[in-house]
């Protein structure tokens, strides 16, 4: 059984050097391809970690009309807290809010005889910024909320979900792109070798060796292929994030970057490439290794 | 009587509507018998042993061998056939970057054998085909006759009971042709059933053998020139 397993991956490892150029091209396109999904996956994380930070664009401040009673409050925050996309509805009293910004702001004594400028208000926190739209509209529209008083930072979000948006769409595109590129770029490396190899493959149909006996050493190709790629965008994914850990805070004060799951980018990253080359493999070897 | 080892009934095969590369070709050939086919370019003779190797598939007609039918045989019981019979291809199809002993080894080791039974085996079959002497030497340094004496030492791999071989003198000169005929009738008289597609006709006259005249996709001649097994 070793004598078996040497023989195959003896053959499969010729079949990587017979084509040193392509093997050397599809390696470096598969390494390109995950690099990029991965740090486009990274920069998305990213993004959503920091808009996770800025709380301002998670909230709604909502004025309620004067007069309503305790009994009212208490219903416009159960409606408010069952709007799809609304994390929680705090109310806010004025005389809180006002005791609250004289405490923060010591140096602003003054003001406490100009007298509170606080209305009664719901503090609406998001959990979906996609959301926040549809969420402002309905809260627009909640009986015992003054739609005037309504505010969101709304601009500043919409620009947010859509670069998050951007991000996401680019990675998709281009990685996709370039994945496919390397998925050619593996299949031509292998049907070369297969034109390369013949007279062995020949040879092999010609004594009678099993379906997988020729096949086998290709599929190692495309996996070794594959994997090499993959190990080798994890491994530049982790020194372009070291960098940028070590810059960052240099050029950004008060920016924390979020934790990224990089135990799951080295196991996952060179076995997806790995299970891409092998299916590239499986299609590229199909026709040609035919027995005839 | 019993059915024979090689049977061919009513073959045929049909490349295009009109284009046949054999027609209603019926032949029974019996264990250990050595058979010429002969012919000219096109004939057919070379059809009849790719029907056996299953290069080739009859679109009409039965073809068996050892009792088996190979008309319907899957694709998947090729390699299993194909370790039943040697097969000798006429441009030798060796390696040219391994020496001769490695060319066979690499063959058995391509249908599974250990390099133990490699060690053992390789020096037998090169000194069966009378080659052990050039065992370390490559491809390119060989006379044509030696390349096909390591291309049949290769096929014997198996210890087939069925050797084909397609236009093996096809590139020698008298004198090497003679030596492998004399090869092929050794293995031959060890029991070893030979099928030669050859137009060679000096050396199929001198070597007295069954021969089965081809023309045009059918069988012309049948003939028992010689002894079966002489």
């Amino acid at each position: 059984m070793l004598d078996r397993i040497q023989f195959l991956l003896g053959e499969g490892f010729l079949a990587l050097r017979r084509n040193g150029w392509m093997t050397f091209a599809a390696i470096t396109t598969v390494a390109v391809a995950l690099f990029m999904i991965g740090s486009l996956a990274y920069a998305y994380s990213l993004a959503k970690g920091q808009t996770n930070n800025m709380t301002g664009l998670f909230e709604i401040r909502a004025s309620v009309q004067d007069g309503t009673s305790q009994a009212e409050i208490s219903a416009i925050a159960k409606q408010l807290r069952a709007v799809p996309g609304v994390k929680s509805a705090l109310w806010i009293p004025r005389d809180k809010a006002w005791a609250k910004y004289l405490a923060d702001n010591p140096k602003h004594k003054e003001f406490a005889e100009v007298g509170n400028p606080y209305p009664d208000m719901f503090k609406i926190v998001l959990n979906d910024l996609k959301k926040s739209k549809a969420v402002v509209a309905t809260v627009k529209k909640t009986k015992g909320i003054k739609p005037d008083e309504v505010k969101y930072m709304s601009d500043l979000a919409r620009l947010i979900v859509g670069l998050q948006g951007i991000v996401s769409w680019l990675g998709f595109v281009f990685g996709g792109m370039l994945f496919i590129t390397a998925g050619i770029l593996i299949y031509n490396a292998i049907r070369l070798t297969v034109i390369s190899r013949r007279l062995e493959i020949r040879i092999m149909q010609l004594v009678g060796a099993s379906f997988l006996t020729v096949r086998i050493p290709f599929y190692i190709e495309g996996f070794v292929q594959g994997a090499l790629g993959g190990a080798i965008s994890v491994h530049l994914l982790y020194a372009a994030q070291t960098v940028i850990n070590r810059r960052v805070p240099q050029l950004i004060t008060n920016m924390e970057l979020p934790s990224f799951p990089w135990g799951l980018f080295f196991a996952t990253l060179p076995l997806l490439g790995a299970v891409y080359g092998l299916v590239c493999s499986l299609i590229a070897v199909r026709a040609p290794l035919r027995y005839r | 009587m019993g059915q024979p080892y090689i049977g061919y009934e009513n073959a045929e095969v049909r490349y295009t509507e009109f284009v046949y590369g054999l027609r209603n070709a019926t032949l029974s050939i019996e264990r250990g018998e050595f058979v010429f086919f002969v012919g000219r370019t096109g004939a057919g003779k070379s059809t009849l042993i790719k029907l056996l190797t299953r290069e080739v598939r009859n679109t009409g007609g039965r073809v068996t061998l050892n009792g088996r039918d190979l008309t319907d045989m899957p694709d998947w019981s090729v390699p299993s056939l194909r370790r039943e019979m040697g097969i000798v291809p006429q441009d030798y199809a060796l390696l040219p970057r391994k020496r001769v002993w490695e060319n066979v080894a690499y063959a058995m080791r391509a249908v599974g054998h250990s390099r133990r039974d490699v060690r053992v085996r390789v020096p037998e079959i090169l000194e069966q085909v009378r080659i052990g002497h050039r065992a370390d030497a490559f491809p390119h340094e060989l006379s044509g006759g030696e390349q096909q004496r390591v291309a049949i030492g290769r096929a014997l791999i198996n210890n087939p009971p069925l050797l084909l071989a397609d236009e093996p003198t096809g590139n020698l000169d008298p004198e090497h042709s003679w030596e492998i005929m004399e090869l092929l009738k050794e293995l031959n008289n060890k029991g070893t059933t030979i099928l030669v597609a050859s137009h060679d006709m000096m050396v199929v006259e001198r070597m007295a053998k069954r021969t089965i005249t081809m023309e045009s996709g059918q069988i012309l001649s049948d003939s028992q020139a010689g002894a079966t097994n002489a």
